[in-house]
């Protein structure tokens, strides 16, 4: 608003250049893409060979009275279609309409002999023969068929503003995802298994709804969310492709995700207390309910088992609360201090179940465990400015974990840190950072129903006792707005080294260097690389008693990229490249065995693009795309549909694509 | 970027300057035309440019309203500047008046930038913006948000990570890994997930718990099931990396290693799997293709009665 005081009776405004009436733009034109590669599309929807057309639209409407319309036409033509339609009045009202599609490509090198893929039932064709490996399977070649595994999701969002008064403001959104495909699975009967197409037929509806209080000293605001799932299939069968190790393991059947509820009131609001005080709080409560009617225990008549009850009436009630208050108790200190509070109440009932394992024996019964958690933590930071240039800043937390039907009731942990925060002579800012962590577990006791039991000496990682050193230090020099250089090194190190059994240590580093250059008027260059190392060392005992092998995992990647971006003839001609160089390498090794070979992967990526602004209104796009990828994974390397005697596996080799795409399009303004 | 807080000399110059220019927007589009060092014009095509909507700059002291002696440098300053100087055009060996400016070499203070914003944005996602992380961290608005283009990139799905890239540096790394959430292509942004105005985990996240935020497009893996598998049910994080990784999946590590920093039960689950189980004479079925989820497919999860090993 306008004070009353101030005259703006010559404030014409004739210079502003309001937007008004309709504007917009459309493109039209045609890609290709050089090879058929799920991987190179997995979600770009690229995935298939061959031309494509490339249409895109955006359209913008301003009224005088503060009414609008947006419009927006995405990749119209792909599997990654996105339409967004936007419009009201502005500070008074707006609705909204978006659908967007999500496409991911899995595989298309999968194949299976069995029939019925996307369904809930598999079968085997007709005159298969049954054998106590894949070896022995007769038929399996040629029953062998061909997959393709992707999903899409297909998202409608319908949204509403509406803007009562100044001070409140409301809103309304629904959204409903479809989520239709094949995505891989695994099913057996005891040892023997197969690789599975599971059907993916899922609906997800979601609904917020926000009411929001704004003045200057105090926000609020208080919102409402719930999501729905529903799969359309509540389970997965398939036939028996070994002989039977009982009588009657014909046929198997996988519970598929559950149809479950969500609901969550959330409130939140912060209140100015004074000009150097400010409290905020944030707290939701909410339910996850999920009451599938139970499946057979078995599908074997042989098998018959009674349930304790015939729908799974699972239920958690969720609490989180978040206290904070910052104070600026002077130009140069400022505290900070904050309670958060999470709980996980699984309310679930907790009965002995008969049950049958893999559709073939008889097991001994047990009992479902509902595991809880609750979480209490503190925190308390300060931060001093000594100088304009030179901050430090430290902090304490305290957090507590409690845990049900677990091996640890408790984990208590501390934690300091500190910050400092510098500016050199030269304008360079460093950032420096450093954090000690101890945690302690309450003691550590096998939980009885785990059978068959644990080692005693197993300490599971996110329970065990912990010491945690982090650090990091980065430098960071910006000569004008648009250029930068930046120089990065964050370590962190986990050490468990009560843990006699399990995870014994982690730790990563990472170092990164980003810059941005203007190099003239016309020439701008960027480039970043970095290498990351994620190393675990953790042990185990086959001889269930003293630690008795020792693993490492060291995941080493590097990345590279350059890009070049320069303007000529009048700005009118836009020349730009980009290029990124990964490579990962994972190497395990078990101490005193023979090496794993390195996994690795390899891609390179590399894009040319030009704008030509043919008129005021008209622009030529073009593109050019070249992307290489290869990889070695041990695990699916030459693994053929029977190279395991006793898994079915789909065959599938590790993506290996050179893909070039090539996209001209032609850009009308209006 | 986060910015060094320059206090020297800045508030009390602030405070001279006394009232708000005869001209309004005309004064200051004299000389920030689109051949300007500074150009401006395409202010007019945002949000802030709507004159009637009174809420917004241009429905009120224009220009001024955010660079300018408005009402909200009382908040700024805690006094209400007096009379005297008058913003006008700057004749040449004359100084500019000193005003309120933005961005990574501006000379104000980035809690006065800020303040400045907040006197409008203070509501619904930005109620927990100071003592956030990027308020703590001497964040300005404009260190990811520009005002004066039609299409924030900030706000543009397809171009937003390049923003938060400038600062995070180690995750655009991740997002080219061989498995991560389609950043790269543009099917999703960083606010997907995260809430950068502040929230109340200790990552930004958008909803109050890790696993509610993965729920959200993951609910089919929300349960609560039946027979659940505890790491699951309690942080989707302890098996999971959220950016990239060289596993598939996403996963922290490969199984059967990753199963077995929890399991080892006397028999298959506590036996060293090692590399002469890889092809050969004998592959092993522990170790290849799913490795444990061969069998234990149900790894997130299990509604079926007979689910208690998650292999139903």
């Amino acid at each position: 608003d306008i004070p009353e005081d101030v005259d703006t009776s010559r404030w014409n405004c004739k210079n502003c250049e309001f937007e008004e009436g309709l504007s917009g733009s459309f493109s039209l034109g045609l890609g290709t893409v050089s090879d058929e590669s799920f991987k190179f599309g997995e979600y770009n929807a690229l995935y298939q060979d061959g031309a494509f057309p490339i249409a895109d639209a955006e359209l913008r409407y301003r009224g005088e009275e503060a009414d609008y319309l947006n419009l927006k036409l995405q990749d119209l033509a792909l599997d990654s279609r996105v339409l967004e339609i936007d419009g009201g009045q502005q500070g008074n009202y707006r609705l909204m309409l978006n659908y967007q599609q999500l496409s991911h490509a899995i595989s298309n090198s999968a194949q299976t002999p069995y029939r019925g893929s996307g369904s809930d039932t598999l079968v085997l064709p007709a005159g298969w023969v049954d054998a106590g490996a894949t070896s022995g399977m007769t038929q399996l070649d040629a029953s062998l068929r061909d997959l393709e595994l992707k999903t899409q999701r297909n998202r409608l969002e319908f949204g509403a503003a509406y803007i009562p008064h100044s001070e409140w403001e409301t809103a309304l959104k629904v959204r409903q995802e479809i989520r239709e495909g094949s995505k891989r699975s695994t099913g057996s009967f005891f040892f023997n298994s197969a690789q599975l197409i599971e059907p993916v037929d899922y609906v997800t509806n979601e609904l917020d709804v926000s009411a929001t209080y704004t003045t200057r000293e105090w926000q609020s605001r208080v919102a409402y969310y719930a999501s729905v799932f529903t799969n359309h299939n509540e389970s997965l069968s398939w036939d028996n492709a070994y002989n039977p190790l009982t009588a009657g393991a014909d046929e198997g059947q996988l519970a598929l995700p559950p149809d479950n509820q969500f609901h969550q009131l959330q409130f939140s609001t912060g209140y100015q207390m004074s000009r150097a005080t400010r409290f905020n709080a944030e707290l939701a409560v909410g339910r996850m309910e999920q009451d599938e009617d139970l499946l057979a225990a078995s599908l074997n008549p042989n098998r018959v088992v009674l349930l304790p009850r015939t729908s799974a009436n699972a239920q958690v009630d969720t609490t989180t609360l978040n206290l904070q208050m910052n104070s600026r108790i002077s130009e140069q200190l400022n505290v900070k201090a904050a309670y958060r509070y999470n709980d996980h109440d699984n309310q679930t009932p907790s009965e002995l179940f008969d049950w049958i394992t893999t559709d073939t024996f008889s097991a001994v019964a047990r009992t479902n465990l509902p595991y809880s958690f609750t979480d209490n933590e503190l925190d308390l930071s300060a931060d001093y400015r000594f100088s304009q240039r030179t901050k430090l800043s430290a902090g304490y937390q305290h957090k507590i974990k409690q845990r049900t039907n677990q091996e640890v009731d408790e984990t208590s942990e501390d934690s300091l840190w500190g910050k400092l925060s510098y500016r050199s002579d030269n304008d360079i800012d460093w950032l420096i950072k450093a954090e000690h962590a101890q945690r302690d577990a309450s003691g550590y006791n096998l939980v009885a129903q785990t059978d068959p039991s644990q080692s005693l000496l197993m300490r599971k990682y996110n329970l065990a006792d912990r010491v945690r050193e982090a650090g990091s230090i980065s430098a960071s020099f910006n000569p004008n707005e648009s250029s930068t250089l930046s120089l990065s090194v964050d370590l962190a190190q986990d050490d468990y080294s009560d843990s006699l059994v399990g995870l014994t240590e982690s730790n990563e580093i990472h170092y990164n260097l980003d810059s941005s250059f203007i190099l003239s008027e016309s020439t701008s260059l960027h480039d970043f690389a970095g290498r990351e190392v994620i190393k675990s060392h953790q042990a185990g005992s086959q001889t269930f008693s003293v630690a008795d092998w020792f693993a490492l995992n060291r995941d080493t990647t590097d990345s590279f990229g350059v890009g070049l971006k320069h303007l000529l003839m009048e700005n009118k001609l836009e020349l730009g490249a980009d290029l990124v160089l990964m490579h990962a390498r994972g190497e395990i090794r078990i101490e005193n065995t023979a090496n794993f070979p390195d996994l690795e992967t390899n891609l390179e990526t590399l894009k040319f693009y030009a704008s030509y602004q043919l008129r005021e209104n008209m622009t030529v796009n073009a593109a050019y795309w070249y992307e290489r990828y290869d990889a070695k994974d041990w695990a699916l390397d030459n693994i053929d549909v029977d190279t395991l005697s006793s898994v079915i596996g789909f065959g599938e080799t590790v993506p290996d694509y050179s893909v070039q795409a090539l996209m001209v399009s032609l850009r009308y303004k209006f | 970027h986060a910015q060094q807080v320059e206090q020297v000399d800045t508030e009390p110059t602030l405070a001279t300057l006394q009232k708000y220019s005869e001209k309004g927007a005309d004064t200051c589009l004299k000389c920030h035309d689109e051949d300007s060092e500074f150009p401006v014009l395409n202010i007019f095509k945002t949000k802030h440019a709507m004159a009637a909507d009174t809420r917004t700059p241009f429905g009120g002291l224009q220009c001024e309203s955010c660079h300018g002696p408005a009402v909200n440098n009382e908040w700024m300053q805690g006094d209400q500047p007096e009379d005297g100087h008058t913003v006008n055009k700057v004749k040449d060996g004359e100084q500019r008046p000193p005003m309120l400016n933005f961005g990574l070499k501006s000379k104000q203070p980035v809690a006065a930038q800020n303040r400045m914003c907040l006197g409008c944005h203070q509501g619904n996602t930005h109620i927990g913006w100071q003592g956030s992380q990027h308020e703590n961290s001497d964040i300005s608005c404009a260190s990811c948000h520009k005002i004066h283009t039609p299409h924030d990139p900030v706000l543009d799905r397809v171009k937003q990570p390049e923003v938060c890239y400038q600062c995070h540096q180690q995750q655009r790394a991740e997002f080219y890994k061989p498995s991560t959430h389609p950043l790269r292509f543009g099917q999703l942004s960083c606010s997907d997930c995260h809430a950068s105005h502040g929230s109340a985990g200790s990552t930004l996240l958008n909803k109050p718990t890790l696993n509610q935020t993965c729920f959200s497009c993951h609910a089919e893996k929300r349960g609560p099931f039946l027979w659940e598998h505890a790491p699951a049910a309690e942080d989707c994080s302890l098996c999971h990396t959220p950016h990239g990784s060289i596993h598939p999946a996403l996963l922290k590590k490969r199984a059967p290693l990753l199963c077995q920093q929890c399991h080892s039960q006397r028999g298959h689950p506590s036996v060293a799997l090692t590399a002469s189980g890889l092809t050969g004479s004998n592959p092993s079925r522990l170790l290849l293709l799913g490795s444990c989820t061969n069998c234990h497919s149900q790894v997130h999860g299990s509604n079926h009665p007979s689910g208690v090993k998650m292999m139903r």
